[in-house]
């Protein structure tokens, strides 16, 4: 059982690790109920799934310059992913595209109920 | 075969079940921020199975397609929940009726509702708020809602009450008097 042998046995884990990520995703898609819920299904190719991809064909290539560059997509995806999850939830809040039932507590909606009862904070258009 | 073949082929396996979950979800889904979540799950899978084509064949062609991926990859999303969030509520209720009356002329069974039922009830907002959320887009909304038309300048003045009263504000469009104008021009 020779380094290569471990090596690409790990790659191939890590390989089926990454599509079993895109494949919960897929399922998570289809079966959750409302939009946040999808959500946090969708993340999982994004941060987990990618990651093991990553690793899994760096470590094929056998060669560190090309590491630095699979792992800097890898960290461009961590910094761009939360900014559309953020976008996206905060839209799908605001427009109700969210089952409240389902939800254990919605501390979001006290703090916006607040704030908007305050002066000087931004007023939210009346819509009568 | 080796072990890696197999996971190779099984990986391939996963992630075409994945997009095809997305493509449903795609096809299926009530609402356009579930779409956009799920053309984003397509665009990451894809460049997943590069990932797995550039492991099994050692090679490194696509990489670049992966980096911006990740660069430019929420581009999209950032853009169409923009435009959602600032979408007039009247219109969903448009379409919301539309798809009643279209679902009652095809007798098809009715279909997942875009904006699931809430516990706070059809109509009430819990923060007070609007749909028109948006700090850099409601003064214009407000301001639109408003009716207000800017005074251009005295020549314009004389025509002004016949432009600015239009049909949707009766009581302002019953009293278009002559002479009204000629106030603003003393």
């Amino acid at each position: 059982m020779t380094l290569d042998t471990v090596l690409d046995g790990t790659a191939a884990i890590f390989m089926v690790v990454g599509g079993l990520m895109s494949l919960a995703a897929g399922i998570g898609l289809v079966r959750f109920p409302d939009l946040h819920s999808r959500m946090h299904a969708a993340t999982k190719p994004q941060v987990l799934g990618l990651l093991m991809l990553v690793l899994s064909a760096a470590i094929m290539w056998r060669s560190w310059s090309w590491v630095a560059i699979a792992l800097l997509a890898w960290g461009l995806m961590i910094l761009t992913a939360p900014v559309s999850a953020h976008v996206v939830g905060r839209a799908g809040y605001r427009t109700k595209h969210m089952r409240a039932d389902l939800l254990a507590d919605d501390e979001l909606a006290t703090a916006v109920d607040r704030l908007s009862r305050q002066r000087g904070v931004r007023r939210e258009v009346k819509d009568d | 075969m080796t072990l890696l073949d197999y996971s190779y082929w099984i990986t391939q396996f996963l992630l075409a079940l994945g997009v095809l979950c997305a493509v449903y979800r795609v096809y299926k889904g009530p609402s356009v921020l579930d779409r956009v979540i799920s053309v984003d799950v397509i665009l990451i899978i894809v460049g997943s199975v590069m990932l797995v084509e550039m492991a099994y064949n050692g090679s490194t062609d696509y990489i670049l397609f992966v980096v911006v991926t990740a660069v430019i990859g929420f581009l999209g999303a950032v853009a169409i929940a923009r435009y959602v969030a600032v979408r007039q509520p009247d219109s969903e209720d448009r379409v919301r009726r539309a798809e009643e009356q279209a679902t009652a002329i095809t007798g098809e069974p009715a279909p997942e509702p875009e904006i699931p039922g809430s516990a706070w009830g059809s109509g009430a907002y819990p923060h007070g708020g609007t749909l028109l959320e948006d700090e850099s887009t409601s003064w214009f909304a407000a301001l639109a809602r408003s009716g207000f038309v800017p005074k251009r300048n005295k020549h314009d003045d004389v025509s002004e009450p016949r432009t600015d009263n239009t049909p949707d504000d009766p009581e302002d469009g019953s009293g278009p008097q002559p002479g009204s104008g000629g106030t603003h021009d003393s």
